[in-house]
């Protein structure tokens, strides 16, 4: 059967939610410029320490792409007091979890331990905050060098498509752009990177002044205020580094290329520069893509799955990214379509999304969707720290984490259709075909 | 507030006074048509996860019927009673719910997770994919077409490719040697009638479980449920599965052929255990310490001493009857080999250098300490509950837990290598540029060189 032009869906009566979310925290400033983010949850005996330097692959200099990112993995290998291998195997030895992470824009590095190891998280951290120096070596560097570089292998050059999103942000960004390279870096300046870089980016970085810890779970805020203070306060702040210059996007046209990849089916990809994290307009634009690609009655997944089918799969997102914005979508070809043929679809759906608007229940629906990831996204207490710590680096206002759901709710039908009217324009637009290499069995 | 003069920094701070753990207290109920009901209240967020078990798991497919397990599951949602699949599709994002039918090889799950107050909305929803599923013609064959197509764009992912083709080696015919989903040769022969039957056996209340955890009241939960799901009627499931047999020798390396591969996916294992059997804990614990953890010796071994990945696990996919225990990495091509032998003599050296106490004392803590963590959200705390009775494990298991990890001796670890992980009994499979690693392989046996697209998966639909 063919569901072509089936009718977009009748929504059937919900009553409008009212579910509440607030959660308490505070903020403080130690004098060495350290901001600490206190939000008590009794509930699981746990902790989470959650600690985000305002650094990420932005920062890096030309020359040293995924620079950020390697220095993250340098920080788990000891410090002065902590042994090579001590910090993974201290904290699982206390029933932990931890992990760090880089992006265009910040490095975290956060633990969830039960909270009677509270401090022992406290004391990893400040070390490798206070006194990495002294602990690093060439040899370290070495290792860590080819662990990214496989991490680069395996994440990236290895994956179907895997090379797509650094296409799509060099289109996007003209030469020497902050957001021109992705986060992981290109093999060559991995391998260029030195020692001296360790210790100047150490330098210029991590001073508490450049760092927000963010303590969540179960403790008292007054006692684990008076923790922080123990181990964090006598490291001194830095001079704060000049915060790199990022030219708004031209959006004078669009941008496109094709690239050839080993994959069966055609993926295209379009980007439109967008609000970024810190935009009023953010939460209308996270809507939009509600809108388009959550769920199987949303527009791109109705009209290429279900009702063209000619696509197998579609996403749309919205990257909260603290300078300029990005809004993806992304839709992989069914077998036998052809990229421009994907393409031609994606932006029908686009146009008429901008032409005859929405309808007040699906926006409500998607209000309903975004609602109910946010409290998905913070029921636990490591996940809450992170939001926190997200908001507060980012945004300067780690409140936002509770302004959000009442922000969601504030998005209009007009609103959405609005930011929908302004983004989806061809001046704003990237796009990437991803095509198979010849042979390899799709007629695109 | 102490001078920061006084902080010793030269040691780990000790740890202080742990509360006791606290499992989230469970509700059990049963209905008359033999359905049963866990709810756990825990009400500091809006929201409510569920997970409803039914007996309708993969390995429970007839053989020539591969994939209908998974087609059944995703075709729950493509129309119900008078609702077509676009109006389903509409209801559910109207209410902001998620849904989903999650196939495993023992048992389907079927997810959800929504705000409490679209609650009765949602259990409604529940009823209806469950109890009335349409499938339609027009629905099946689109499903299974985008199936199909889907099984054609894993071909592209190598982890996918060494995933399946280690289980193959391992299993052979046994329902675990093939992946939950199918084969494309057997995917394309399911119709409506093959749906139905599967739906109509398997859907049954008889062994269905609904795990609801979060911002509910137990009995007024209980009564929603039952006037959903209290006249639900329906018998049928078959015999159980049968236990797998090792083949006779794991004999030599697959190497699957993927052309200028980056990297090399490896997978290291053999047939391993059943969930809850006399050997699971010094199992798990021996896991813990080869290869479940990043501290692990394996992983230390090959990304902290070697740099050849990013990353390398060992896990025991304990099921019913005995999953695979396997080893999983992707290393750059020149350290194929390396990687083999490493981890071969990683886990042989379980046994020859047994965990001395703190190697012991830190997996155990790993496993036991983590417990509060592992329960913390509505979420966390089905899915614990899920493990208890997919598995048949005892209504305490979890308050059990700790002691028995804590029961487990070095020496227990010994045997369990000895008997379950001996190097000879590997089998080893590398997705990989054979024209780069090939020659290198020859030392663990006579390499198989494969295509990438063995003949079955390249027919075209």
């Amino acid at each position: 059967m063919n569901h072509a032009d089936s009718p977009r869906p009748d929504w059937p009566e919900v009553p409008p939610g009212r579910a509440e979310v607030r959660f308490d925290y505070e903020e403080h400033r130690l004098d060495n410029g350290l901001r600490v983010i206190l939000h008590e949850d009794r509930g699981a005996p746990i902790a989470a320490v959650h600690l985000m330097y305002h650094v990420g692959s932005k920062d890096e200099q030309a020359g040293r792409t995924g620079f950020a990112h390697l220095f993250e993995h340098l920080l788990f290998q000891g410090s002065e007091h902590v042994g090579d291998d001590e910090h993974f195997k201290l904290i699982q030895n206390a029933g932990g979890t931890l992990n760090g992470s880089t992006w265009f824009d910040r490095t975290n590095y956060f633990e969830t331990v039960p909270s009677s190891h509270l401090d022992l998280a406290l004391w990893l951290e400040s070390d490798r905050m206070g006194f990495f120096a002294p602990s690093i070596t060439q040899e370290k560097l070495d290792n860590q060098r080819a662990v990214v570089k496989n991490e680069r292998r395996q994440a990236y050059e290895n994956q179907p498509y895997g090379l797509a999103f650094e296409t799509v942000l060099r289109l996007a960004f003209p030469e020497g752009h902050p957001y021109r390279h992705p986060t992981i870096g290109f093999m060559e300046d991995l391998d260029a990177a030195t020692l001296a870089n360790v210790h100047e980016f150490f330098d210029l970085y991590y001073g508490p002044n450049n760092a927000v810890l963010v303590l969540a779970g179960d403790f008292e805020a007054a006692d684990a205020l008076r923790r922080a203070e123990r181990y964090f306060g006598e490291i001194p702040s830095r001079p704060r580094p000049d915060p790199v210059e990022v030219e708004p996007p031209a959006m004078d046209g669009e941008r496109r290329e094709a690239i050839f990849d080993r994959v069966h089916v055609p993926r295209v990809y379009i980007m439109y520069h967008a609000p970024s994290f810190n935009s009023p307009e953010f939460e209308a634009s996270d809507l939009l893509a509600h809108l388009l690609a959550d769920g199987k009655s949303s527009r791109l997944h109705h009209d290429l799955i279900y009702d063209k089918r000619v696509a197998g799969e579609v996403h749309a997102f919205t990257w909260p990214t603290e300078s300029v914005g990005m809004f993806f979508l992304i839709a992989t070809a069914r077998p036998g379509v052809s990229a421009p043929t994907l393409e031609a679809a994606m932006l029908e759906s686009v146009a008429d999304l901008r032409e005859r608007g929405l309808e007040e229940a699906e926006v409500a629906g998607a209000r309903n969707r975004a609602r109910r990831a946010l409290v998905q996204q913070l029921n636990g207490v490591g996940e809450r720290a992170d939001a926190f710590a997200h908001a507060a680096v980012l945004r300067g206002d780690p409140g936002y984490v509770n302004d959000a759901f009442g922000r969601y709710r504030a998005v209009t039908t007009e609103g959405c259709e609005r930011l929908a009217g302004e983004l989806f324009t061809s001046r704003r637009r990237v796009v990437l075909h991803v095509v198979p290499e010849q042979g390899k069995g799709a007629s695109a | 507030m102490s001078g920061p003069g006084t902080l010793d920094r030269t040691r780990p701070p000790p740890a202080e006074a742990l509360r006791p753990l606290e499992l989230p207290l469970f509700h059990r109920f049963r209905l008359d048509n033999g359905m049963r009901l866990l709810v756990a209240e825990s009400s500091k967020l809006p929201e409510v996860s569920l997970r409803l078990i039914i007996e309708a798991g993969a390995s429970g497919e007839p053989a020539d019927r591969g994939g209908v397990a998974e087609l059944t599951g995703r075709l729950l949602s493509e129309g119900a009673g008078p609702r077509s699949a676009l109006q389903m599709a509409a209801w559910l994002d109207r209410l902001g719910a998620a849904f989903r039918a999650r196939i495993g090889y023992d048992v389907a799950h079927l997810s959800m997770h929504f705000l409490s107050d679209v609650t009765p909305g949602a259990l409604d929803y529940l009823r209806a994919v469950v109890r009335e599923p349409a499938f339609a013609e027009a629905e099946v064959s689109r499903v299974r077409q985008e199936r199909l197509d889907e099984i054609e764009r894993q071909l592209d992912q190598p982890g996918i490719l060494a995933d399946h083709r280690f289980i193959r080696g391992v299993y052979g015919a046994h329902p675990y040697g093939r992946p939950v989903g199918g084969r494309r040769s057997t995917v394309a022969r399911l119709g409506e009638k093959e749906v139905r039957a599967f739906h109509g056996r398997r859907y049954v209340p008889e062994g269905a479980v609904l795990i609801a955890c979060g911002a509910v009241e137990a009995p007024a939960f209980r009564d929603a449920v039952e006037r959903r799901f209290g006249d639900w009627a329906g018998a049928g499931s078959d015999g159980a599965l049968r236990p797998p047999q090792a083949s006779a020798g794991p004999g030599g390396p697959i190497l699957v052929d993927r052309r200028h591969a980056a990297q090399a996916e490896i997978r290291v294992g053999r047939i391993g255990l059943p969930y809850g059997g006399k050997d699971f804990f010094p199992a798990t614990v021996a896991n813990a310490i080869l290869g479940g953890l990043f501290n692990s010796r394996i992983n230390m071994n090959l990304r902290e001493d070697k740099g050849w990945t990013y990353g390398a696990r060992s896990v025991f996919h304990f099921r019913r009857r005995a999953g695979p225990f396997v080893v999983s990495t992707a290393v750059e091509s020149g350290a194929a080999a390396g990687a083999f032998r490493e981890i071969l003599a990683e886990t042989e050296g379980l046994a020859t250098r047994p965990p001395e106490e703190a190697e012991l004392r830190l997996a155990k803590n790993a496993l036991t300490l983590s417990l509060p963590r592992q329960f913390e959200t509505p979420s966390l705390m089905t899915r614990k509950m899920v493990t208890q009775q997919v598995y048949a494990l005892p209504e305490d298991y979890w308050e059990t837990y700790v002691d028995r990890v804590e029961a487990v001796g070095s020496d227990e670890i010994v045997e369990v290598v000895r008997s379950h992980m001996t190097p000879e009994s590997m089998h080893l499979v590398a997705v990989a540029a054979a024209a780069e690693v090939g020659s290198a392989l020859a030392e663990f046996g006579q390499v198989t060189v494969e295509p990438a697209e063995p003949g079955e998966e390249a027919e075209s639909p």
